[in-house]
């Protein structure tokens, strides 16, 4: 049997052990866990299949043929496996298929056949995933006529941000499959008992991880493989990773709510509202209903993932609206949690934000379809649109983080909350007032003054935290400090985002220039010295390069190089920027166009870039933090807070 | 007062505050789709205008110098040519369909200030 036929016949095999494992379960009958894990062993090997094909330069696969050639480096030809439709949905599908084997394997949700319940819902997905693979857009559709070579992977996606990239975003996406199983299950089973909260925290804090750093390597991938210098420019398929990440992030800080009676509805609310945005935002990209330069093509896929997203709703929706009186905690009341020097209100108020956001620029993104469906002309909105509905609440939401350090869980009294606040707001007027001397935009002040004030009152906060605790050492200490370490310095690393995203957008610079060898090109203080061209001739590609010398009025600082990689039908080049880069500032090189003696350089300088990406560690960071200091949720030994 | 009234009450605000900012976020950022059929009709425009149409590769010219990409943009039978001030990107030789947004100028030629084309995912299809 040739390797396409067995890679849809193991789909198949899948299939037929996903929906028995169903049916055991339902039925209450044993060997639904081996069930499973044999329809997990038949998705690994259908992706075994598909990567053999890659690796064996296999063209009688339309998807190898499209999407590499017998040149390619090995790491592309493994990553060019999600570069396409049907091969990063057959990804998505193999971590589910793993999120599968996580929780048969977790002793904590073994005990009252916990996994069985939940593995229900994630079996329906995954049937869904395996039903698009088979009926829709199959990876071993086969080709009548086999090409000697294939057509090569598009010079863009060899890029090492597009290797880590996607499969990144899909885990986060996926993880967020599991608290809305642990929801489902906890509202059909009409479960008074089952600890859900204790139990979907630490898929969260994974799942959000992942989604953010999911977010920030797109973007890096955009700024270093594109050319245009942005890193987010309010796409569609951009847009479709943020409103899952705007519900998460407001479902992180559900959690520490104090209790209340609302809390748990709300929370559950968020985690169905998450996981049902990132099957809606794959609709929307995958679809082709909106015109995003990202879309797939449309057709079938679009109307499945559209149905499946009907369904979601549907009967997520009536469970939570019929039985929200299991979610209803009438003992949790604390009042005081939620008075006006509580954190409880702050982080109310903060969701409230985060929804605007949500909205609005759920609105931008559909306004394209709202406007075809409701007026007669279609209207699509640019980043002006997008700009002036989220910065501003992006920025009162920075302003609300930078209260968390400063009030109490319990409610702080009125004069501990002013003595905290002396000094971050004193330092945020200084900054403010030099800032405004000194710099020509007036936003940039009032948002170097908001970062001031966070930064301080989180530094101060923890500082005072030790302080307070070190003596007399309560059991657990450790673990809480680890998690307020953590999660204060994500909330640093949001306000170090804030500044290089605003540094890097309303400060730059740029310059064009026709350059001859010996030419320098000036631009922000820096000396860019051009020498000529290098071209190097390879056996299945060409590259046209240049290196430039990077001195400042002192001294020389480095050299840059941008090079231009044709493949072999010698018409799309793959652009290397050259980019020079410290915290200051990066230099950005493209190379726009040559002729023998002359060639165009394009010089863009974006100040602060660097913080993005420094911002972006200091959460990674912070939240490998708290989720060490959560780790005991997945074992569920300890109960003590 | 009562608890459900006040409720609604503080609910509008944030509303409200959404509203404005859309509103606002509205002017200037609102680009109308039509059809090269529609533009061909038109002397100039003061809005700004979306359209979908193909590259006519035959007439591609780029001037590195500047930079200028001119090129026609073809839908059925109708025409129009486009000047881009920026760049050429690397994808444009695969880009087919491309939507450009921009205004038409007194000369009838569509200014574009954004040029978009099916991203490399989509890269398949130019086959």
């Amino acid at each position: 049997m040739a390797m396409p036929h067995i890679g849809t016949v193991l789909l198949y095999i899948a299939l037929v052990f996903s929906i028995w494992a169903v049916i055991l379960v339902l039925q209450s009958k044993s060997g639904a866990r081996r069930a499973a894990i044999l329809s997990v062993i038949a998705v690994t090997s259908v992706t075994a299949v598909l990567v053999r094909a890659f690796l064996s330069n296999d063209f009688s696969l339309a998807y190898v043929a499209n999407h590499s050639d017998r040149q390619l480096p090995l790491i592309y030809k493994i990553s060019a496996l999600w570069a396409g439709q049907e091969g990063s949905l057959l990804l998505w599908l193999l971590i589910l298929s793993g999120l599968a084997v996580i929780i048969h394997s977790l002793p904590r949700y073994r005990t009252h056949r916990l996994d069985l319940k939940l593995s229900i819902v994630v079996h329906a997905v995954r049937i869904f995933f395996l039903m698009l693979l088979l009926f829709v857009t199959s990876p071993f559709r086969t080709l009548e006529y086999v090409p000697s070579n294939g057509s090569g992977l598009n010079p863009m996606l060899q890029s090492i941000g597009m290797v880590v990239h996607p499969p990144i975003l899909f885990l986060g996406f996926s993880c967020f499959l599991v608290p809305f199983a642990i929801v489902i299950v906890k509202l059909i089973c009409r479960s008074k008992s089952m600890p859900w909260l204790e139990l979907s925290q630490p898929w969260v804090l994974f799942a959000w991880t992942m989604l953010t750093a999911g977010i920030v390597t797109g973007g890096q991938w955009a700024y270093t493989e594109l050319g245009w210098g942005g890193y987010w420019a309010w796409d569609p398929v951009e847009n479709a990773s943020l409103f899952p990440w705007l519900t998460a992030t407001a479902l992180l800080h559900g959690y520490v709510l104090p209790p209340g009676k609302q809390k748990n509805l709300w929370c559950s609310t968020l985690i169905v509202a998450t996981f049902v945005l990132t099957i809606f935002g794959t609709f929307l990209t995958r679809s082709g209903i909106l015109d995003s330069v990202h879309a797939f093509t449309g057709g079938l896929l679009g109307w499945f993932f559209l149905g499946f997203l009907v369904l979601l709703i549907g009967f997520s929706g009536y469970l939570l609206i019929m039985r929200r009186r299991l979610l209803v905690d009438e003992t949790g009341l604390s009042t005081d949690a939620y008075s006006w020097t509580g954190k409880g209100r702050m982080i109310t108020f903060s969701n409230v934000i985060l929804l605007l956001i949500l909205i609005g620029v759920l609105l931008g993104t559909l306004a394209p379809l709202l406007t075809r469906l409701l007026l007669s002309r279609e209207i699509a909105l640019d980043q002006g649109y997008y700009n002036q509905v989220a910065v501003p609440l992006f920025l009162v939401m920075i302003v609300l983080m930078g209260f968390a350090p400063v009030l109490d869980w319990s409610g702080a009294s009125w004069r501990q909350v002013g003595q905290r606040l002396a000094v971050p707001v004193t330092a945020a007027l200084i900054t403010l007032i030099t800032a405004l001397i000194h710099l020509e935009h007036s936003l940039m002040g009032l948002i170097l003054a908001i970062g001031t004030f966070a930064g301080c009152t989180h530094l101060q906060g923890f500082y005072l935290y030790v302080a307070e605790n070190i003596h007399d050492r309560q059991p657990g200490f450790l673990r809480r400090l680890v998690r307020r370490a953590g999660a204060y310095l994500a909330h640093l690393g949001i306000v170090v985002i804030m500044v290089g995203v605003a540094g890097s957008s309303l400060f730059n610079q740029e310059v064009y220039v026709t350059a001859a060898a010996g030419d320098s090109i000036a631009i922000g203080g820096y000396r860019l010295e051009y020498s000529g061209l290098d071209v190097k001739w390879g056996n299945f590609d060409y590259q046209v390069s240049t290196t430039l010398q990077v001195s400042d009025a002192k001294q020389h600082r480095g050299e840059v190089t941008v090079t231009k990689t044709f493949g072999q039908d010698l018409r799309q080049p793959a652009t290397d920027i050259g980019i020079f880069s410290t915290f200051r500032e990066d230099l950005y090189v493209n190379l726009a166009g040559w002729d023998h003696e002359h060639a165009q350089v394009h010089v863009q300088l974006f100040p602060l870039v660097r913080w993005i990406w420094t911002g972006a560690g200091l959460i990674y960071l912070g939240m490998v933090a708290v989720m060490l200091s959560q780790a005991r949720l997945w074992w569920g030994k300890d109960r003590s807070r | 007062m009562n608890k459900k009234i006040r409720f609604l009450l503080l609910m509008t605000l944030p509303i409200l505050l959404l509203a404005f900012l859309a509103y606002k976020g509205l002017e200037n950022s609102a680009a109308y789709y039509y059809t090269l059929a529609e533009v061909s009709a038109m002397e100039s425009s003061n809005q700004k205008l979306r359209l979908k149409g193909k590259v006519d590769q035959g007439s591609v010219e780029y001037i590195p110098e500047v930079p200028l990409l001119s090129f026609a943009l073809i839908d059925g039978e109708h025409r129009l040519d486009v000047i881009y001030e920026g760049v050429l990107p690397d994808n444009f030789s695969h880009a087919q369909e491309v939507i450009v947004e921009g205004q038409l100028n007194q000369n009838r030629e569509f200014v574009v200030s954004k040029l978009m084309f099916q991203c490399p995912s989509k890269y398949e299809e130019g086959e």
